[in-house]
């Protein structure tokens, strides 16, 4: 009993010390820095980002924002007014590369023997009359009906593209700034994935900083309930701040910044790093219970003697299964895989040094009256009767376990993997609302752009680009297709009259190419086929708008486009940012799949190594295996689908799982070492240790509770999750280990247990 | 006496302003002046550069003559060659915008063009329409700055701001200051604010050349985009005074000569 005297002998240095350390780990955390922005985290040499930022470097940004302005009528003189003032702030502003508005589009005409381009409101009308013949010429306009004006004209829109350098910061302050300066009476919506990001920072960090805490607070008041003591609650929860405390303050410290990933670092101590104090206190009301004369310091050593194992196993193994997130693709996966080992090993220290120390010098309690006398509680009774159930119908369980397994199992064919973060939001979030009205009036929220390669004055080349466009726009979820082959097409019309050879056609000579673009260059903007062609007309990008809002539609669109173009010789790429978030999606689900069975592999050996036994790393992955194919299967039955939240879950289902598992085959094994039977052992494993886990168990499932009144939905599955996988692993630990433990008689749990 | 003296400063004040004003219009309109050549042929080189040192050369030939209040302007291309015999016709009125023709030898088609954004870029480069033909003097406030040498020659700094608003926009700047020659008018260097009051463009204007007695133009015109880094030149590779074409030859018809 060296190691607990010790403990007990330095006890103040070992509660001091690690409070220190805490308070030292606290000071860079007013440095955190959070970044939502998911994309930078990619590795830069992914299909998806090397295409995005190949069209990026050669025509800008081609992520808009996009906001949109209801209202009766957009052409009457108020909000054509207010649309003038504010496209020409943009204009100025340095935020912004290009403004695209009723002040920009431009109409092309053929009127009077004259070619006309004019931008589409060139003066606001006076008169009703002019009203209407405004309303008639946006009608004919196929650059700005159904574009940047809605069918019926009660929505119109301002389409800023973002300048290189420019935060997502800079950006909405600029926007609100200049909205404000020229007010008006129009609901306003705003898209884009800046938008997107912005509100996904907000709305995670408010839900973050609000809801955790009154989880925890809701994990006291059970731990309360359960102990029925002050400081049985106090301790077990003081690991867990310090931990949080350790583990989050390693992210400033290191330069990282807090993402949508790395934000469950605390969530995983809160599931987690609470176990280990759990049992410390179960075990001290037990011995109290049983040993009231003994003093403090005595139970504090029996406690320690007993537990720093098991302890030191369940902290190794949960460190080992979330390390596993190093091999993943994302950056702020490993980096969560490393603060959060580094949190749990704290937790370990302290659970094995601080709360003994920490128990030495408290006053003893009297003993619990639960535990001593007849009148036990709901869990302690329940414990006991799960205890009976599982060795007298071990068969009966295990045959339950098995058919649920493959019933929810099933589901995991069903498991979809969500490409599209937008789904974070819930669906009444004005961003959600901005991205139906831009789905139904403005030709969707989703971009994808076709590079080519080669001489773009080619009128063959430009006639097989205005093909794909034909071909593309018979897709019901594609809004507008555009090119620079739609603009020759569309000078064409202002250029020829009706029934001439070249009218509505792309020009059949090289030379008639390069004269109509001679021609525009001396009429229009010249910056106006800056998006869509290269300066010296040798790449050319065609910008394919449309909706999508889940992985089939997206892919459906991919799918055609590349049917189409995949034979052309001058195609180069396709890009975009929704391709990009379909990649991040996978890239999170695929690495968590390598990185759970890197976890389990790595557990399963863990136990070999320690149990001596190779049944152990199979009966102990087990639970493992049950709890993490039920949640995906389920998952699938339900229609949850996989995202970047979700996907992480695992890792704590593995963090929680083997910590049951763990404690149940420990206390098992002493008991069947001090001579009982099997039955006996089971019994007295899980009134006592499973009554450590039950509170422990439940005090998680009750603190996630409080994650329903999130505005994120993927928060709400997450903690729907997270409250079933904990159930699962219970429901394992408690009854289907106890019977296959009776069914099997594992031999390395029943090699004497030496005292 | 006091109130005198008072009325008298006011007076002195108030004049010296007027003058100083008064000069630097009268100071623009000279340098305008200079360079206003009735009618003349030329040959002309644009070339148009991107930030990244990609190059467009046009060729173009060009006759102008004035006739009445109005000065005509036909171009052709000579090059490149999949633009030659595109030809531009230009009427540029005194008191409203310009009429502007295209012919597509392509297409074998003339085109009335109404564009009118003066604001706009010539020909895709990085010279607006405004800088290419004469600006309306009224246009615009004038100050005058001080002096300034340019290459050893003293120059008037003058400050032309547009009217209005409206008018800042259409031509594309918030304000220009010009270097004028005090002696013989010639505008060497002009840069341009953008709406944002930020400095955007600078052209420098070279090698002038007596065309006639008292009239001159220069060869040489550089456009430098400060904020994107493109570039502009301008070279007039012949130049004749006069030009013996009748006003036919300034027609729509014409063009597809």
């Amino acid at each position: 009993m060296k190691y607990e005297h010790f403990i007990i002998k330095y006890r103040w240095w070992f509660i001091i010390v690690p409070v220190i350390i805490t308070l030292l780990a606290a000071i860079p955390l007013t440095k955190t820095k959070v970044n939502p922005d998911l994309e930078k985290y990619l590795p830069e040499d992914t299909p998806a980002m090397l295409a995005k930022a190949k069209v990026d470097s050669l025509f800008g940004n081609s992520d808009p924002v996009i906001l949109i302005f209801e209202t009766d009528d957009v052409l009457n003189k108020e909000t054509l007014t207010r649309l003038k003032n504010l496209s020409r702030a943009f204009h100025k502003a340095k935020e912004f590369d290009r403004v695209i508005s009723l002040y920009d589009t431009k109409s092309i005409k053929g009127e009077y023997g004259a070619m006309v381009v004019d931008p589409v409101v060139k003066r606001i009308p006076k008169t009703e009359k002019q009203r209407e013949q405004l309303r008639e010429d946006i009608r004919q306009n196929e650059l700005a009906y159904r574009l940047v004006i809605s069918e019926d004209f009660s929505k119109t829109v301002i389409i800023l593209k973002v300048a290189n350098g420019i935060t997502d910061e800079q950006v909405v302050q600029k926007i609100e700034n200049t909205l404000h300066e020229f007010p008006g009476d129009e609901t306003i919506y705003k898209s884009g994935t800046v938008y997107l990001r912005v509100q996904v920072n907000s709305d995670i960090s408010r839900d973050m900083l609000i809801l955790m805490p009154l989880g925890m607070l809701i994990m006291i008041l059970f731990l309360l309930l359960s102990f029925r003591e002050w400081k049985s609650v106090a301790l077990p929860f003081l690991v867990v701040a310090m931990s949080i405390v350790i583990s989050l303050g390693f992210f400033p410290l290191m330069g990282w910044e807090l993402s949508i990933i790395t934000i469950l670092a605390p969530i995983m101590m809160i599931a987690i790093a609470n176990n280990y104090g759990v049992h410390f206190i179960a075990r001290y009301q037990e011995l109290n219970a049983a040993n009231p004369e003994w003093s403090m310091k005595e139970i504090t050593k029996n406690v320690l003697y007993h537990l720093k194992k098991p302890v030191i196993i369940t902290g190794l193994t949960t460190i080992a299964g979330i390390l596993g997130l190093v091999v993943h693709i994302l950056l702020p996966a490993k980096q969560l895989g490393i603060a959060a080992s580094l949190g749990i090993a704290f937790a370990l220290l302290l659970s094995i040094s601080f709360i003994p120390a920490m128990m030495a010098t408290m006053k003893k309690e009297k003993p619990l009256k639960l535990l001593t006398q007849e009148k036990a509680g709901i869990i302690e009774k329940g414990l006991a009767r799960l205890a009976r159930l599982s060795f007298t119908r071990p068969v009966m369980i295990l045959f339950i376990f098995g058919s649920f397994l493959l019933l929810a199992g099933a589901g995991v064919v069903h498991l979809q993997v969500d490409s599209n973060s937008e789904n974070f939001l819930p669906p009444k979030h004005p961003f959600r609302q901005a991205t139906s009205i831009v789905n139904e009036d403005f030709g969707g929220t989703k971009y994808l752009t076709v590079l080519f390669e080669g001489d773009m004055k080619d009128p063959e080349l430009l006639k097989r680009l205005n093909h794909y466009e034909t071909e593309l726009k018979k897709n019901p979820s594609v809004g507008s297709v555009m090119s620079i082959a739609s603009v020759l097409k569309i000078m064409s019309r202002a250029l020829n009259d009706e029934g001439d050879e070249f009218y509505d056609k792309i020009p059949d000579t090289r030379e008639a190419v390069a004269q109509y673009i001679e021609l525009y260059s001396m009429s229009g903007d010249p910056e106006d086929f800056d998006d869509l062609v290269n300066f010296d007309y040798t790449q050319a990008l065609m910008i394919v708008q449309f909706r999508a809002d889940n992985k089939n539609a997206l892919d459906n669109v991919i799918d055609e486009i590349d049917r189409l173009t995949v034979d052309d010789p001058e195609r180069s790429i396709i890009g975009g940012y929704c391709l990009v978030d379909k990649e991040l999606s996978e890239a999170v689900v695929h690495g968590q799949y390598n990185s759970l069975l890197f976890a389990i592999l790595i557990i399963a050996l863990l136990l070999i190594l320690i149990f001596r036994s190779f049944v152990s790393g199979l009966l102990g992955s087990l639970p493992l295996l049950f709890t993490i194919i039920t949640l995906f299967g389920t998952m699938g039955w339900l229609g949850i689908k996989l995202d970047i939240g979700t996907a992480m879950l695992s890792s704590i289902a593995i963090g929680i799982g083997i910590d049951y598992t763990i404690h149940f085959f420990w206390r098992y094994k002493y008991e069947l070492g001090s001579g009982k039977s099997y039955e006996e052992a089971i019994t007295a494993t899980l009134t006592t240790t499973g009554r450590g886990i039950t509170i422990n168990a439940f005090s998680v499932m009750l603190g996630f509770v409080i994650l329903f009144v999130s505005s994120f939905l993927t928060i709400k599955y997450f903690a729907f999750l997270i409250i079933f996988s904990v159930l699962l692993c219970l429901l394992c630990a408690l009854i289907l280990i106890p019977a296959l433990c009776l069914l099997i008689k594992p031999k390395f749990l029943e090699s004497n247990f030496k005292k | 006496m006091r109130t005198k003296h008072l009325i008298i400063a006011t007076i002195l004040l108030f004049a010296s302003t007027t003058v100083r004003s008064q000069d630097a219009k009268e100071i623009s309109t000279k340098a305008l002046n200079v360079t206003d050549i009735d009618a003349m042929e030329m040959t002309s080189t644009l070339t148009i550069m991107d930030a990244k040192g990609h190059e467009r050369i046009r060729k173009t030939s060009t006759a102008s003559k004035k006739f009445g209040e109005t000065t005509k302007i036909i171009t052709k291309f000579t090059a490149p060659a999949d633009v030659k015999g595109t030809g531009l016709l230009v009427y540029d009125y005194e008191n409203k915008n310009d009429d502007m023709w295209i012919y597509l030898p392509a297409i074998r088609k003339v085109r009335r063009i109404v564009s009118s954004e003066k604001g706009k870029s010539f020909m895709g480069s990085e010279f607006s329409n405004a800088d290419m033909s004469k600006p309306n003097l009224d246009d615009y406030t004038y100050k005058t700055l001080g002096t300034e040498e340019y290459h050893g020659i003293m120059c008037w700094k003058i400050e032309s701001v547009p009217m209005n608003d409206d008018l800042a926009y259409d031509n594309g700047f918030s304000k220009k200051i010009a270097l004028i020659d005090k002696n013989s008018y010639f505008t060497y260097k002009i840069t341009y604010y953008d709406l944002n009051n930020e400095l955007h463009k600078e052209m420098t204007i070279s090698g002038y050349d007596e065309v006639g007695s008292g009239m001159f133009l220069a060869r040489n015109m550089v456009m430098i985009n400060l904020q994107n880094g493109r570039k502009s030149i301008l070279t007039i590779d012949q130049l004749q005074n006069g030009s013996s074409l009748t006003e036919n030859s300034f027609t729509p018809a014409a063009l597809e000569k």
